[in-house]
């Protein structure tokens, strides 16, 4: 087993575990925020509206291979236009664009987690803006989709709260942990 | 302080593939959303040949990760500073969570190749069937494929769970994979 000495060749504590919880959220949001962008860019704007959307095809076999009913198949087509007719002209761009930013935060989290880990104080100090300003965007987020339609707030009020207070959550922590580093530094005696 | 862990390039190979994995999932599970695929709806075209080529990339991702993890075994080694159960359980957790990678990429690709649907790699090079179109091998590749990326998220869990256990240790075997 690891001796209790070589703990101390690393960095703090909470450096550490806030550092890995980091890196995860992280991973985990530069999956979803690509996925929205991607979502966006494909069904943001369907080609037809409801009206003139053309019948679904769902042959016996395709659905048998998809696990799918009749009628989840025809709900499937009626699904595209969920974010569409729930939208104001300025959403797809809006939320796109809040993606693009998530997707940068993401991977600055990443980036600024494994530098926790591995102990730079650079990184406890560049921790706090950069969780902050990412509960700053889900604020922005939220603020957008509070003003859309029923359908697109039912599919992300929710997610963007959560994440909220993750972040929230987490640049809390690393401001407590900045702290507490600054305040263990005062208190080293001074060299003559 | 003496430099320990993996090497950069499979540090960054390491958290391109976790990002990946991840966007597999959850990009998989809109795109099964989908309207099925006609000559009026193409909304799957897209989302799906880039499922394949991510899939097929990432095999190639992990071979050569694991070549450059042969190579540069980092130090001190997992059964140095780790109980013997859990430098075995470590070992079994990276064995099955790296098979469990190949043959979800692999079935996924089987599947692809009997369901008559083409695949591009990176929308450049057409890409050569591995069978005809036969809807039983492709229901059975696309079983093995669904039950493998279930059993790939489930061995996805033990392993962030391993590294959340060392983190919070603050023992220092997590900065192998968290360095710069």
């Amino acid at each position: 087993m690891l001796p209790a000495p070589a703990r101390e060749t690393g960095g703090p504590a909470w450096a550490s575990w806030l550092g890995v919880i980091a890196v995860l959220l992280g991973v985990l949001l530069a999956a979803w925020h690509s996925n929205e962008w991607m979502k966006l860019a494909i069904v943001g704007e369907p080609p037809y509206t409801i009206e003139t959307m053309p019948e679904a095809d769902c042959e016996a076999d395709e659905l048998e291979e998809e696990g799918l009913t009749l009628a989840e198949c025809r709900q499937l087509a009626l699904n595209v236009h969920s974010i569409s007719i729930s939208s104001p002209d300025w959403f797809k761009g809006f939320h796109m664009r809040i993606s693009a930013a998530g997707l940068l935060f993401a991977l600055a989290t990443v980036f600024i987690g494994v530098a926790l880990v591995d102990y730079r104080a650079w990184a406890a100090t560049a921790a706090v803006p950069l969780f902050g300003g990412f509960a700053i965007l889900d604020t922005v987020a939220f603020t957008g989709v509070v003003n859309t339609g029923p359908l697109i707030r039912e599919m992300y009020l929710w997610p963007i709260l959560l994440w909220f207070f993750i972040h929230l959550t987490i640049a809390v922590a690393a401001y407590a942990g900045r702290q507490n580093e600054r305040e263990a530094a005062a208190r080293l005696p001074r060299a003559p | 302080m003496q430099k320990t862990g993996y090497s950069r390039t499979v540090l960054i190979l390491h958290w391109l593939l976790a990002i990946s994995i991840f966007f597999l999932f959850v990009s998989s599970w809109w795109m099964l959303g989908l309207p099925l695929a006609s000559a009026e709806y193409r909304f799957r075209e897209f989302p799906f040949q880039l499922h394949k080529n991510l899939g097929m990339t990432l095999v190639a991702v992990i071979i050569v990760m694991v070549y450059v993890r042969s190579k540069h075994k980092p130090r001190p080694k997992l059964s140095a500073v780790l109980s013997p159960r859990m430098a075995k359980l470590a070992v079994v957790d990276h064995v099955i969570l790296y098979l469990m990678i190949f043959a979800s990429c692999l079935s996924g690709y089987l599947s692809s190749s009997y369901s008559g649907w083409g695949t591009t790699l990176w929308w450049m090079v057409e890409l050569p069937y591995w069978g005809h179109e036969n809807e039983e091998l492709n229901i059975l590749y696309s079983d093995i494929h669904l039950w493998t990326c279930w059993i790939l998220l489930a061995i996805i869990a033990v392993h962030v769970s391993g590294a959340l256990y060392h983190a919070f240790r603050n023992d220092g075997i997590v900065r192998r994979m968290f360095h710069l």
